[in-house]
């Protein structure tokens, strides 16, 4: 398995349980939706994911590195390896396109290069690159607070993708796109979990996006996992886990 | 907001009550002033045409004056920098580190230039290497915080996403939060360069280089033609050094365009200028320190004189504080009520461009000058004491407070003042119903900020004889009577911090 949670728990201020023992595991290559209402521990679990946070119990691991008890340089050796796409972007609003999409680059610099800026010929081309990868070919020196939702998350992805990650996440990616432009985005996601083989593990509140995309459907509730299976499960059994019932 | 108010009056009446008290305990006399009015009126007469003769004599302290000012804001603004992400509580810092960080900027923040210059002369000796430390230590305090406060409020979502991908949050910070917050930190470090050339100018009066000695040494031998000839210079320094700072901040903020060139150009010859400032500022003189003399300060920090410290009678520390605070008080006032006809008069927008011209430059006329000068020339008409104090204080802030509120009237919305016109309300109604209740919250933030400085300035009037806790402190420093100087330090600290506290109320208040 590629990606293994056994009985993770995240617990706030010691008394709002965001995770309570979630276990499940991801193969290599799959595109897995987490859906469930809001609250349900979805962020928590993006964030677990992505080192920005710790669990208190249980055991999270990647490609065979243990992510829960890792700090300091171990904790950044296995962030190195992923990409993570936002649902407000969190992209540097004033520089341009390509400045944020070399910021990826930034873990794998040294200090004085890194606080100037120069991120040399190479890592030009290959986020010149991956911006026409995503679509945005021309717009490499707009500076990004003068882009379209759908321009600024392309960005993102293409900013994640600068790290040629093996695990993609995405924290609800088009909650603040519109419906066409959520599309565009998702089929861009799509397309890179074909051609580029990555693990993508996606949070969703739209159930319509999550089934039509993903191979596999995770739904928590309240924190606890409620469902674990295929992506074209029925409405009754969806329904059920966000009313917060287990499914049959 | 569910907290109460109190009602408007109650809040004008305890104003106008602390503002009596303080003028009385300050001795404030104006009959007095008016009396020996004649004093200022010869002194200025006396100014006049200045001693063009001295020219020749100025030129090289003056230059070494823009020198301080220019090396110690680049050098403390870096160091602030370097800092300021340590200090943020949004960030990733050690929480210790970052509690010990503000503690020390906090103290740095307490103390006046002219403080810290004398501090400086004790440890590098006499000449502008002290006066450049001061200017340093002083710039760094101030624009950590500033830079500190920007950064708090900034987002920290792509910060975040960095850092998930593993970088190391130093480099996290600069490319993803200092480019949010680098033109204010540009124009705070420009703001700084420009009250920088006029604190530095009054810095040669404790030893620590530029033009403040020989401007010190002319008004005791009361050569006002060359007094004037120095006024003239500094004048013209401040107006250099302000245009040029306009034009900067213009660029910086993006209401001015400029090409990616010009840019470069720009930031090479400001390199250039920085780098001749440093190198030629000239050695530290050592002889003077010892690790005895760094010992003995730190040991009258640690170990004050508490004797003093409690003592409650005239002449006691808290007496002295009390008075500094009541001349900042009182000066304060006095000076933000005078500002508001001169900064109405300065504005483009309300007044006829030659008059504008002509009350923005007697503004930065009156802001040229070192407030010490002023200290000594009122002492001559006032003699010393606390009401000298208040009218420094006051000439002080009418320059400061002046420019605030012209900034502000020039970026206020003038909609309502066009509808009042429109309706035929005469100039004085529109800016009393229009302007007046919009530009409230700025003026009451500019006078606060200002009331917060003036308590440091006041702090040192004491060197000139004008009341306050400067020349105790100063006669201690100068007597290497630490103790002393440890407990009076510790007092303006905790002062401060209250004045601060007390502050951040007020401004919660008033956006409230």
């Amino acid at each position: 398995m590629y990606l293994e949670l056994n009985g993770v728990s995240k617990t706030y201020n010691g008394r709002v349980h965001a995770l309570d023992g979630v276990s499940f595991a991801v193969e290599r290559g799959q595109f897995v939706s987490v859906i469930g209402p809001s609250g349900a521990g979805k962020t928590t679990l993006v964030r677990l994911l992505n080192g920005s946070e710790r669990c208190d119990a249980g055991q999270i691991v990647l490609d065979g590195a243990h992510l829960e008890n890792a700090r300091g340089g171990a904790l950044r050796a296995i962030q190195k390896r992923l990409g993570t796409i936002y649902q407000d972007f969190a992209l540097v609003e004033n520089v341009s396109a390509l400045q944020n999409v070399l910021n990826a680059a930034l873990p794998d610099m040294g200090a004085l290069p890194a606080l100037a800026g120069s991120f040399g010929r190479q890592r030009r081309q290959q986020a010149l690159g991956l911006l026409e990868r995503v679509g945005l070919a021309g717009k490499a020196d707009e500076p990004v607070r003068e882009l379209s939702g759908g321009q600024k998350q392309r960005v993102a992805i293409a900013r994640a993708l600068m790290r040629s990650p093996a695990l993609l996440l995405a924290d609800e990616p088009v909650a603040s796109l519109d419906p066409v432009t959520g599309r565009q985005i998702l089929e861009l996601m799509k397309d890179i979990q074909r051609t580029e083989g990555v693990t993508v593990l996606m949070n969703s509140h739209n159930l319509d996006f999550a089934r039509q995309f993903s191979d596999r459907l995770i739904g928590l509730n309240g924190g606890r996992l409620v469902y674990d299976g295929p992506a074209d499960a029925d409405e009754d059994t969806l329904a059920a886990v966000y009313a917060g019932k287990a499914a049959p | 907001m569910s907290r109460r108010r109190l009602p408007r009056w109650a809040i004008v009446l305890a104003g106008l009550a602390l503002f009596f008290l303080a003028a009385r305990f300050t001795g404030c006399d104006l009959a007095l002033l008016w009396e020996r009015r004649g004093h200022l009126t010869d002194i200025l007469g006396q100014m006049f045409p200045p001693d063009w003769k001295f020219l020749p004599r100025v030129l090289s302290p003056l230059w070494a004056t823009v020198q301080m000012s220019v090396t110690g804001t680049v050098l403390g603004s870096l160091f602030a920098l370097a800092l300021a992400p340590l200090c943020a509580a949004n960030l990733s810092a050690p929480p210790a580190l970052r509690v010990l960080l503000r503690a020390l900027v906090q103290l740095a923040r307490t103390f006046p230039a002219l403080i810290l210059a004398l501090a400086a002369t004790f440890l590098f000796g006499i000449g502008p290497f002290a006066g450049t430390a001061a200017i340093t230590v002083y710039t760094f305090a101030i624009m950590t915080r500033l830079t500190c406060d920007d950064a708090q409020s900034a987002s920290t979502a792509a910060y975040r996403a960095l850092l998930a991908m593993g970088t190391p949050p130093y480099r996290a910070f600069f490319r993803a939060v200092f480019p949010g917050v680098a033109s204010t930190y540009l124009t705070n470090a420009l703001y700084l360069l420009e009250t920088n050339v006029r604190h530095s100018a009054i810095l040669g009066y404790v030893g620590a280089g530029g033009v403040g000695l020989l401007l010190n040494e002319k008004i005791s031998w009361r050569e006002y033609s060359r007094v004037g000839m120095i006024l003239l210079g500094l004048f013209l320094a401040v107006c250099l050094i302000e245009s040029l700072s306009a034009w900067l901040t213009g660029l910086v903020t993006g209401r001015r365009r400029s090409s990616p060139a010009l840019r470069r150009i720009i930031v090479v010859a400001l390199a250039a200028l920085f780098l001749f400032c440093t190198a030629t500022v000239g050695a530290p003189d050592f002889s003077r320190a010892s690790l005895r003399t760094v010992r003995a300060m730190l040991a009258g920090l640690v170990r004050p004189d508490w004797a003093f410290f409690f003592q409650t009678d005239a002449g006691g520390l808290g007496w002295l504080l009390l008075e500094t605070v009541c001349i900042a008080l009182a000066g304060t006032a006095i000076g933000a009520v005078i500002s508001l006809p001169l900064a109405i008069l300065g504005s483009g927008r309300i007044m006829p461009r030659p008059v504008a011209l002509l009350g923005r430059t007697v503004c930065m006329a009156i802001r040229s000058v070192p407030f010490l000068v002023y200290g000594l020339i009122f002492i001559r008409a006032t003699g010393p004491g606390a009401f000298t104090g208040v009218l420094t204080v006051a000439l002080c802030s009418v320059g400061l407070l002046s420019k605030r509120f012209i900034q502000a009237i020039d970026t206020v919305d003038l909609r309502a003042e066009l509808a009042l016109a429109a309706m035929g309300a005469t100039r004085l109604a529109r800016i009393r119903h229009a302007l007046l209740p919009q530009l409230a919250p700025a003026f009451g933030a500019a006078v606060l900020y200002r009331f917060d400085v003036n308590i440091r300035d006041a702090s040192v009037l004491g060197l000139v004889g004008a009341g306050g806790i400067g020349a105790p402190l100063v006669f201690a420093m100068n007597h290497y009577n630490w103790p002393t100087a440890g407990a009076i330090c510790i007092g303006l600290v905790v002062l401060v911090w209250l004045i601060d506290l007390l502050s951040a109320r007020l401004q919660g208040g008033a956006k409230a």
